[in-house]
């Protein structure tokens, strides 16, 4: 095997497992915080790369367009929480079932919308050579956004006092509300706040996953997964699910075949939750 | 059939004394909500329009066709269901249905059971046989053993497959090997993968270590078409050509952006660009009652053909009797369609048919290089000759490796 297609795979498998991981973080941001599956994060995603779409067709720049993203699929996500979410707390069957009805009911409003078909914009035509291989340019900043991402959540979180009362509103409810934190608001802040990473998701990976009513289906399973593994410590545990599961899942789509690398992706999710039924991070004594 | 054809005949004469007029029956079922709807909707409004033409020219058998609609809303379960409602209760005399080969596949015991001549207008992977069914897209054979031959002498012999992983894919896959080795072609590599996949680096990568000529894509739904943007990204078009025979079959290139969708070679029996008299009138026809937002796929003239050849049996026949249509049908019948003409091969039930080859424009749109006419099911009527046994009822594969 020549050094230059080595250093190809894993570049790009590391851009793999950055794009598994911006897809996630709103998930993962949602479920950690909150205990909420969030089933409809796929569609949040896709409201994410329409809106941007939307945008740009508008004659929006693109880099403008994703913070139009962020703002629609926030302000969605805090009506969806408010009249839905907000009363299933605690019920993670019932708030599962509810969000999947509502991730069909948006699918449906974005082909009545949409239609079935919309152009897309594409990737910016820029590649770098390794020896013999190219790589697309786009999918490499992937990696760069994809950190960039993680140490937001990871200092709102951590350094501000909205995330501490987020933190504090479902670790204790009760005491929380007793110090003076509305808790339902600082709830409904954090889902809409999960689902605007998945809209900044939606709009930043526009160019490589083409909008389309469907494309939340793709997403979802491989996200949902990555947030199942990663365990309570969510947001360190994502970030190392991502790269092990997505990049390995990318390393051995590249020197075996596409179906080995999704059976690996698979198989080794199965053997981490038999052996840490809780996620990989269930004995961690770190925050986020 | 006689007890079938007594109550006809009673229906026909109640009918006559209670002054409502009797109807033919057809069923449609496509998936017009839900994943696959990018084709149903198209199959279901082209079902319609030929419908609508018809009984606007003073129906069939002098009675106006009566269409009875499903939305089998993406899901296999929906269509068996659906069949069997359609064919029980509603007693339809012909059936229209299906996009996914798993549906069709699903629809063929039912309709065979019930004898009612069953048309499936969509390309597919090929080799369906059967008495009652009849296939009005193209089989993968038929559009490869064109494309291949086409692919070698534009681009040279070297090929690299990426194709869907479960039978279209893997069944075409097959017939690139077939006419590579036919046409003085080597595939010297493939990858088979899985609907979900949105991420074709490692792809892209293998593709640069085989070093092909070029790559037969065969992307299946919206995930896949993500295939070619970043193949068109890491900046391998100038070297590495890209041909297809399903790309646009589900108006892909409108998806597609112009840097990815420019010089892309698609193969298949329909493009709205053809140029002849039969299809400026249906296009005409189409944007009066549908707009021309999106460009006709040909999985909506496939349906056409479908309905307008049953329509010219049943005529022929001077009745919807099953029996009767499906012999008529078997006598050779060609129709002037928005293809070129057509004809219906007796014993595979496959339609012999032109395949065009059209090149991605940088507007979203195609531009047709190439035509080839009179193209037959060569492997489905080598396999399949319901003349000779009518018990057939087959898929015939190719054997792999």
């Amino acid at each position: 095997m020549e050094f230059d297609y080595l250093a190809t795979v894993l570049l790009s498998s590391l851009a793999s497992a950055s794009i598994l991981l911006i897809a996630t973080i709103g998930l993962a941001v949602v479920f950690g915080l909150m205990g909420v599956i969030n089933l409809a994060h796929g569609e949040f995603l896709m409201i994410g790369a329409y809106t941007a779409l939307t945008a740009t067709q508008a004659g929006v720049p693109f880099l403008l367009s994703i913070p139009i993203a962020v703002a629609v699929t926030m302000a969605i996500g805090a009506v969806i929480e408010i009249l839905v979410i907000n009363r299933l707390y605690g019920r993670i069957f019932d708030t599962m079932l509810a969000t999947w009805g509502i991730s069909i009911a948006f699918y449906q409003l974005a082909v009545l919308i949409f239609g079935t078909v919309t152009p897309g914009i594409g990737m910016p035509q820029y590649s770098i050579k390794i020896g013999d291989y190219n790589l697309a340019g786009y999918s490499l900043l992937m990696i760069f956004v994809a950190a960039l991402m993680g140490s937001f959540v990871y200092l709102l979180m951590t350094r501000t006092v909205y995330g501490m009362k987020a933190r504090a509103s479902i670790q204790e409810p009760a005491m929380a509300r007793a110090i003076g934190i509305e808790s339902s608001r600082v709830n409904t802040m954090t889902f809409s706040l999960g689902c605007g990473l998945a809209g900044f998701a939606g709009a930043i990976l526009l160019p490589i996953v083409p909008a389309t009513p469907s494309m939340g289906f793709a997403f979802v399973i491989k996200a949902f997964l990555t947030v199942v593994v990663a365990g309570p410590v969510t947001l360190t545990g994502s970030a190392i699910a991502a790269i092990g599961l997505g990049g390995g899942a990318s390393i051995t789509a590249s020197f075996l075949t596409s179906v080995a690398g999704d059976v690996f992706f698979f198989l080794i999710t199965a053997v981490l939750l038999w052996l840490f039924p809780l996620g990989i991070t269930a004995g961690w004594r770190r925050k986020m | 059939m006689k007890t079938r054809a007594i109550k006809i005949g009673l229906l026909a004469s109640v009918c006559l004394v209670t002054g409502v007029q009797a109807e033919v029956k057809i069923g449609a079922i496509y998936d017009l909500t839900g994943g696959l709807n990018i084709y149903g909707i198209q199959q279901n409004n082209a079902l319609k329009l030929a419908v609508d033409n018809i009984n606007s020219n003073g129906g069939l058998l002098g009675e106006q066709i009566q269409v009875v609609g499903y939305d089998a809303q993406s899901e296999l379960s929906k269509y068996t269901q659906y069949v069997n409602t359609a064919i029980l209760r509603d007693k339809i005399d012909a059936l229209f249905a299906g996009l996914t080969s798993s549906s069709r596949e699903a629809i063929r015991p039912i309709v065979r059971k019930a004898n009612i001549p069953y048309f499936y207008a969509s390309l597919y992977e090929g080799g369906a046989c059967d008495k009652q069914t009849f296939v009005t897209g193209t089989s993968a054979s038929q559009q490869l053993s064109v494309l291949i031959e086409w692919g070698i002498r534009k681009y040279g012999p070297k090929i690299y497959i990426m194709a869907p992983d479960y039978n279209f894919g893997t069944i075409s896959a097959h017939w690139v090997h077939e006419f590579a080795n036919q046409s003085g072609g080597e595939v010297v590599g493939e990858d088979f993968l899985a609907l979900t996949v949105t991420d074709y680096a490692p792809t892209i990568q293998k593709i640069q270590a085989a070093k092909p000529d070029f790559v037969v894509a065969l992307p299946v739904g919206a995930n896949q078409t993500g295939f070619l943007e970043q193949f068109a990204a890491a900046g391998l078009k100038e070297k590495i050509g890209v041909v297809s025979t399903n790309y646009g079959s589900g108006n892909q290139q409108v998806v597609v952006s112009p840097a990815a969708g420019k010089e892309l070679i698609a193969s298949q029996g329909y493009f709205q660009q053809v140029e002849n008299p039969a299809n400026a009138k249906f296009v005409e026809m189409w944007q009066a009652a549908y707009g021309d937002d999106t460009p006709i796929v040909s999985g909506a003239v496939d349906t056409w053909n479908a309905v307008n050849l049953w329509a010219q049996a049943v005529s022929q026949a001077g009745t919807t009797d099953a029996d009767e249509v499906i012999k008529a049908l078997e006598s050779g019948m060609t129709f002037d369609s928005p293809t070129g003409p057509v004809q219906l091969s007796p014993g595979s039930h496959h339609l012999i048919q032109t395949i065009f080859v059209a090149e991605g424009d940088d507007n979203h749109g195609f531009k047709i290089v190439d035509e080839f006419v009179g193209i037959k099911p060569t492997y489905e009527d080598q396999k399949c000759d319901l003349i000779e046994n009518p018990d057939l009822a087959k898929h015939f594969t190719p054997d792999q490796n």
